[in-house]
């Protein structure tokens, strides 16, 4: 199979996977979550007024045919507004990601720029006091729910010592002029400090702990064997050898952590008080917000579907062995 | 076989007196422990003491949304535990005392338990139209008298509103029953004390959207409230005080006139007229917006008789007009809104934030951040000490909380968790304010099923109901224990004489007895 038949039959795949994806959430969304007209009855509206609100969202057309405007829009990038912001979900939706994905994007820049060499060199220095000493804190990281370390650094550094802001991603009001400019100041980095850390050392478990294993099994191969055999360094074998044929798996990890990125860390965004989607998934869900509930979904799904597919076609150059076949 | 046959007729006859069946089991609803704790754990104090009198009792918590679409939209139930809360324009009684109107037990209306009185249906049909206050008031205390025997319904607790400021930074901020500190008067009568002249409010609820004909969510109306002006407003004691409106006069039982202050302006500089007050309630009564239909509902129509006086034209005599209709209508500038056709259709940058109110719409970013600036050509500006209002957005109760200790915000817009409360309590810094409410938690029985459409087993699983200690134990003693439907906060329409079905299980049990019930063998109760 030649490459380009390949990428087709995996871009059909992926937007198959979507569709199927898209459906699910539309039927799953009306048939599990509540009426989202039903909050309105402790404001005191009665049955006829929540039937004019629930006509005003497009709930008393057919469910086919909410079914087929919401495909059809979808397709275009359009998904409607939301019923409780009365604003168009898209416009919310990529603004919350944002802040999400500069988030998550920072910290598992942060988490794998640290964890995977790391993890090569614990492997290097395996069985000895180093080694135990990172895996236990790799572990205890992962392990550590991420509330209550964000819990414990606001209370000690928010708190306790006062150098961090404990909550949202500016000082407020600010102005900015678009998402750069929001970002590219010492204002939002001294804000994002404390939630990326906990972020980061949360993930800083799995490249490390990957890394440090793929690499004891490599260590096993005869080419590395040769490659003592010729005299070289062990510098040169750790790093140019090893390393590289260990990044395999860690790469995978990589891919499925940023796709999932997409839906944030709701414990720590709701913790920081960060503005970011996935705090915004759960009051969605929570109040039943149809439109904005699939459009976050779908985002999320979508995300995790490409990386994967630019996973299955980075696979190809790191590692020669695998072919389109 | 012919000897089988008749040994068992013999038997059924010397059976006692008459055989009696088990009373059916019943569901107690009540939302999930994650929802709210204090509900979910009532639910299983109700349930083992109705359990020691006999009755198969088991507890189930729902989803939120899930339990309000089967009490109110299905009246599926057995059994409801859920709760009113206690909003101002809810102080005058006539909305709770609606709740037991039997011609609101349609589905989905606010009567889901069916009670059905016509006495009490002709009493609220009385009171809705005396506007002698003191007669009114006696109706209203009659009307509580009625039902209390009947208990349709049984008001758990009323929930003090514990919440708290910063007292370096402001002074002489009053709550109000009901609002606690978030009320339309704190800003207008707090006095800073600190360097900043802007009060800082922080809260984990932020408004749906801030369009007058479309937010449906009392955080947004918290917040409109203060920008938008409006004929009457309710005192911090709740009694309606002429504001937009220089004088409101009844002309006869069903026509009142209004005249407005004078000079009034909009933030853009336009004048409030009389125009403006007609435009706005026509508006309302048009729209799609169904939110102030009720309040809107006594009106016929609307008419401009002069350049400051409005006439309100009422199909029938209406009591809560002046307090509850003028009081909650915001004044909107015609000059602006009649060229919006389709106003719920807007778009957050589309809409309208030009009121006439004390204070003046700065701006809203979601999910963060909202501002407004003191109005100083309003005419109550000179009362006003502060700069500006703040409103910070946090992502829940633990956030607000840090943020009021590290002195970011100077008070919380929102009850403070239990665990909380002692911390604050520790803090000098932070004053804390306990506010009772008169909204209520209520247990709801099904009126149209068994058991509960008898009336002795709704007096006696009342009197089952040990809600001292719920108060004590739930609550942590923050609360009072609940008697009608009108809170004894709200002391001038509380009727405090009525039945007050004190915890007393031998009571309970002699109350079935003597309506015909009885207990087997294993203790079960039966009829």
């Amino acid at each position: 199979m030649t490459r380009r038949t390949y990428l087709i039959k995996r871009v059909i795949q992926a937007i198959f996977s979507l569709w199927i994806i898209a459906t699910i959430l539309f039927f799953l969304f009306r048939m599990g979550l509540p009426d989202p007209t039903a909050a309105l009855i402790t404001e005191g509206l009665n049955a006829e007024q929540r039937a004019a609100v629930r006509a005003q969202f497009g709930l008393e057309d057919p469910l086919w045919r909410q079914y087929v405007l919401f495909l059809t829009n979808a397709v275009q990038g359009e998904f409607g507004t939301s019923f409780s912001y009365r604003a168009p979900v898209s416009e919310i939706v990529w603004e919350r990601l944002g802040n999400t994905m500069i988030l998550m994007l920072a910290a598992i820049v942060l988490a794998y720029g640290i964890g995977v060499p790391l993890g090569a060199w614990l492997s290097w220095r395996r069985g000895s006091r180093t080694d135990t000493v990172g895996i236990f804190v790799g572990l205890m990281f992962r392990s550590a729910p991420m509330f209550w370390t964000g819990m414990i650094a606001i209370l000690v550094f928010g708190v306790g010592l006062s150098i961090f802001p404990t909550s949202g991603m500016r000082t407020l009001p600010y102005d900015a002029d678009g998402f750069l400019d929001k970002i590219f100041t010492l204002d939002f980095l001294w804000h994002a400090i404390l939630p990326v850390l906990i972020v980061a050392l949360y993930y800083l478990g799995s490249p490390l702990l990957i890394m440090r294993n793929t690499m004891l099994e490599v260590y096993g191969e005869d080419f590395i064997e040769m490659a003592r055999a010729k005299g070289l360094p062990e510098r040169d074998i750790l790093y140019k050898h090893a390393a590289r044929n260990a990044l395999l798996p860690v790469v995978t990890q990589l891919a499925v952590t940023i796709g999932l990125a997409a839906g944030g860390q709701v414990v720590v965004e709701v913790v920081f008080s960060w503005p970011g989607l996935g705090r915004e998934i759960l009051n969605a869900v929570r109040t039943s917000d149809f439109p904005l509930a699939q459009a976050s979904f779908l985002i999320m799904a979508a995300f995790v579907i490409t990386l994967n597919l630019l996973v299955d076609i980075l696979y190809t150059t790191l590692d020669p062995r695998v072919s389109f076949r | 076989m012919l000897a089988g046959t008749s040994m068992l007729a013999l038997v059924g006859v010397s059976a006692p007196a008459i055989a009696q069946e088990r009373v059916a089991p019943v569901e107690i609803f009540t939302t999930t422990e994650s929802y709210d704790p204090i509900r979910y754990e009532g639910a299983f104090i109700i349930a083992e003491a109705w359990r020691e009198l006999g009755l198969d009792v088991s507890v189930r918590p729902m989803e939120f949304s899930t339990l309000l679409d089967r009490f109110y939209s299905e009246q599926d139930f057995d059994a409801t535990i859920l709760g009113w809360s206690g909003r101002v324009d809810r102080l005058d009684p006539q909305f709770f005392l609606g709740t037991l109107d039997s011609r609101q037990a349609e589905l989905g209306a606010n009567n889901p338990g069916g009670y059905d009185n016509p006495d009490y249906d002709a009493l609220y049909d009385a009171q809705g139209a005396e506007f002698d206050i003191e007669a009114r008031r006696d109706l209203v205390h009659e009307m509580q008298d009625v039902y209390m025997g009947d208990v349709p319904v049984v008001v758990l607790f009323h929930r003090d509103e514990v919440v708290a400021y910063n007292n370096t930074q402001f002074t002489n901020m009053n709550a109000m029953a009901g609002e606690g500190l978030y009320s339309e008067w704190v800003p207008m009568e707090a006095e800073p004390v600190g360097d900043r002249t802007t009060l800082r409010i922080g809260g984990p609820q932020e408004p749906d959207n801030i369009n007058p004909l479309a937010s449906t969510s009392v955080w947004g109306w918290k917040w409109m409230r203060m920008y938008y002006d409006r004929l009457v407003r309710l005192s911090p004691d709740v009694e309606p005080v002429p504001w937009a409106a220089e004088r409101v006069d009844p002309v006869d039982d069903v026509t009142i006139e209004v005249t407005l202050r004078e000079g009034m302006t909009f933030h853009d500089g336009e004048p409030l007229t009389a125009e403006d007050i007609a435009f706005t309630f026509n508006y309302y009564m048009d729209s799609e917006y169904s939110y102030f239909n009720s309040y809107l509902a006594p009106i016929e129509s609307v008419e401009v008789t002069g350049d400051r006086t409005v006439r309100f034209n009422l199909s029938e005599p209406s009591a809560p007009f002046a307090t509850i209709t003028l009081s909650q209508i915001p004044i909107l500038p015609a000059h602006i809104w009649s060229e919006i056709d389709n106003p719920q259709d807007l778009t957050p940058e589309q809409i309208p934030t030009v009121g006439s109110g004390p204070f003046a719409f700065e701006r809203y970013d979601r999910g963060e951040f909202m501002s407004l600036t003191t109005n100083r050509d309003h005419f109550h500006a000179d009362e006003i000490s502060v700069d500006g209002v703040e409103f910070q957005i946090f992502a829940d109760a633990e956030g607000v909380f840090t943020a009021l200790q590290t002195g970011e915000i100077d008070m919380t817009a929102w009850r403070m968790e239990p665990g909380q409360i002692p911390l604050a309590e520790g803090n000098d810094d932070l004053t804390v304010v306990s506010v009772p409410d008169f909204g209520y938690f209520h247990m709801t029985y099904n009126l149209r099923r068994e058991p509960f459409d008898d009336r002795a087993v709704r007096r006696a699983l009342t009197m089952a109901m040990d809600r001292e200690r719920m108060v004590n134990v739930l609550l942590d003693g923050r609360g009072e224990v609940g008697t009608t439907v009108v809170a004894p906060v709200n002391a001038y329409w509380h009727n405090p004489f009525v039945e007050r079905f004190e915890y007393d299980m031998d009571a309970a049990r002699a109350e079935l007895e003597e309506a015909g019930y009885s207990w087997d063998s294993e203790g079960r109760l039966q009829r």
